[in-house]
């Protein structure tokens, strides 16, 4: 397809590949609109943000010093670091547990459903975006709390005679939904990547000679890598900024980084709140560095 | 059939999808180094017999046994037949050497003994200069040849193909199909090749199990099959037919066919034991069919009057068909001469005679 590199670009006036500065000025113009919602949105808030993260507050008052102070006293309390790795410990609980339910759910989809029926199960997988993020997460308070469903269930079935409040307010609770909330994200990604799979290939290794589980692993996996990356990336880097659910069904027990955030930006601590973020937003392109490095990230740039 | 042990045996093999009967106990033999063609129409059971060899259909009742072994309970990767897919389904991800290699890996052969064998298997699909290629960048017949490759390098009993060549264009089928049969004969494993080509199977079948709605309406070899046809459906799904249908009875010069406008049509004599009287039909290919203002003289002929309603001409021969009291009969005339081209165009619209050597008829059952 790069054959016509240099020629004329079928397809486009002749003006359009002239090569003058003003053409290609004008070619550009449809990207207006997004890069100034880019700039004005999200690049000059973020230089802010990050200019804060220099600066101290004394007396309710931003004070520009240009220290690493709010770096260092991040790193220096405890809680804070808890805290994160605790993010990051139900990140990596959470992208596991969906991609684990995902997986089974996209392969069965894709190898056995007819297409039909792949679109309805689709469809209910998609249906939960239709409704606010905010109201399903209240409908887990309902169905986890002392008086929920769940204990009231299981209380039926006879498993349980008390009702058992380990399922809401604490990092159950978070785990739990944020698996739920992320499910979807997981099922889709990797659906896309196993939906272009000949199942006819495990068949074929079956036939060399190789175990199901082996066909699996050696035809299977390495073609559907870019799905699970994508799944990876939509489950785990959002839940690092998790906000909503942990301080819905978290309580105080429950709280990860993006709380701990919010209550810097609530006690008008904004220093601490633009170092807190940062950290985070360096860890997350870290991790896509690391990403890109070993698991290309190019397939997956193109699969989306 | 030859004495030693089988490659393939089936004995009252029968499957069964819910109420739907695939394979109807069949049985059949299969002996080294065949060239085996499972042929017929889509759903006769040609494919469900060949996933049954390789594995991957359970039978419901009955025996497969391979070399000798029953294995109706071995899973795939156990057996000792590997299989050409009709999509080929190599694995993108790696290249053609590694394709190739994937089943001996799979069985634990290593080091240097792997890349040796793989070179020799692609040495014998002419694909070597090519082992480092992935599959997308080969064209649709080498991608063939790296899966022949793929499935021959394990030495298996038995090559199984699945309509291999049904994704190629026509000129390339017809190379695929002279470059199997030299594979064959240089590896001598038992091939069992299922296509619904009655021109593949002829060309390539060293024996042909021609099917039917999950039985086998025939097995035999490729002449076999051609000019003894056992029922209608096997002359009528092979080649060309032409089909006379009268009552047999005797004539002053042997026995004939009386047909429904009372026009004798000579029979060949050995089937003076035809029951008088009851219906029959003839069949006869119609290259063994000529035509002509008149036919020739003296006995040995049969001949029906009709008129030639069309002449094709297809370069190396002329089709002309004709209308006669028996339908229609179709004559296939080669042209050794252009000028016979001309003659055999001037018959349109005549009244004319069909006739074939007596010899060349088949009486057949009603199938």
């Amino acid at each position: 397809m790069t054959a016509q590199a240099g020629g004329p670009v079928p397809g486009l006036p002749a003006e359009a590949h002239a090569g003058s500065r003003g053409a290609a000025l004008g070619r550009l113009w449809p990207f207006g609109p997004a890069a100034a919602v880019l700039l004005f949105l999200f690049f000059i808030p973020l230089a802010i943000v990050f200019v804060y993260s220099f600066w101290t507050v004394q007396n309710l008052q931003l004070i520009p010093t240009w220290t690493l102070q709010n770096y260092l006293k991040f790193f220096q309390t405890d809680t804070y670091i808890r805290t994160f790795l605790k993010t990051i410990i139900m990140a990596v609980l959470v992208t596991a547990a969906g991609i684990g339910m995902a997986f089974p759910f996209a392969y069965f989809l894709a190898r056995y459903v007819s297409t039909r029926w792949q679109r309805v199960l689709l469809l209910a997988v998609i249906i939960p975006f239709w409704s606010s993020y905010l109201v399903r997460v209240y409908a887990w308070q309902a169905i986890l709390g002392e008086k929920g469903a769940l204990n009231w269930l299981l209380m039926q079935v006879g498993l349980i005679s008390e009702p058992l409040t380990i399922f809401l307010y604490n990092d159950v609770g978070v785990f739990i939904v944020l698996t739920y909330v992320y499910f979807p994200f997981a099922a889709l990604s990797l659906y896309s990547s196993l939906e272009k799979f000949d199942f006819t290939q495990l068949t074929a290794a079956q036939d060399l000679g190789a175990t199901p589980l082996r066909a699996m692993r050696r035809i299977l996996l390495p073609q559907v890598r870019p799905g699970f990356i994508t799944a990876m990336i939509f489950v785990f880097i959002p839940i690092i900024g998790e906000y909503l659910t942990p301080t819905l069904v978290g309580g105080t027990k429950g709280v990860l980084i993006g709380n701990l955030i919010v209550n810097f930006y609530r006690g008008g601590a904004f220093p601490a709140m633009a170092a807190a973020s940062f950290i985070i937003a360096a860890f997350i392109i870290l991790l896509l560095v690391l990403f890109r490095r070993y698991l290309q990230l190019d397939d997956v740039v193109t699969k989306l | 059939m030859p004495d030693d042990l089988p490659a393939i045996e089936l004995v009252h093999a029968t499957k069964r999808y819910g109420d739907t009967v695939a394979l109807d106990d069949v049985s059949m033999r299969i002996a080294p180094g065949e060239f085996y063609c499972l042929l017929g129409p889509s759903g006769c059971g040609k494919t469900t017999t060949l996933n049954l060899i390789g594995g991957f259909v359970p039978l419901t009742s009955g025996e497969l046994r391979i070399e000798g072994q029953q294995v109706n309970d071995l899973p795939p990767h156990k057996r000792n037949v590997n299989t050409v897919f009709q999509n080929y389904a190599l694995f993108p991800h790696m290249s053609v050497a590694r394709n190739v290699a994937f089943g001996l890996e799979m069985d634990g052969v290593k080091g240097p003994e792997v890349e040796r064998r793989v070179d020799e298997y692609l040495e014998l699909v002419g694909l070597l200069a090519l082992k480092d290629r992935l599959p997308q960048q080969l064209s649709g017949g080498q991608q063939q040849r790296v899966a022949l490759a793929r499935a021959l390098v394990k030495r298996p009993a038995v090559l199984l193909l699945d309509e291999p060549l049904g994704a190629l264009d026509l000129k390339l089928r017809k190379q695929m199909q002279v470059e199997l049969a030299r594979i064959h004969r240089q590896v001598r494993t038992t091939f069992v090749f299922v296509t619904h080509d009655q021109g593949e199977a002829l060309s390539m079948a060293t024996r042909i199990a021609v099917m039917d709605a999950g039985r086998i309406a025939q097995e035999g070899t490729p002449q076999e099959i051609y000019y003894q046809p056992a029922d209608r459906f096997v002359a009528d799904f092979i080649g060309e037919s032409n089909f006379v249908a009268g009552r047999p009875s005797q004539g002053t010069d042997g026995p004939v066919l009386e047909l429904a406008s009372g026009e004798r049509v000579a029979l060949p004599a050995a089937t003076a034991s035809l029951a008088t009287g009851e219906e029959a039909t003839v069949m006869v290919r119609p290259e063994c069919v000529d035509v002509g203002l008149e036919p020739p003289p003296g006995p040995g002929w049969a001949v029906i009057r009709g008129r030639a309603i069309g002449v094709s001409f297809l370069g190396d021969l002329t089709r002309v068909t004709v209308v006669t009291a028996a339908g229609e009969v179709v004559a296939s005339r080669p042209h050794a001469e252009r000028s016979r081209a001309a003659a055999l165009g001037s018959l349109l619209d005549e009244e004319v005679s069909v006739w074939w050597s007596t010899a060349e008829s088949i009486v057949i059952r009603q199938g």
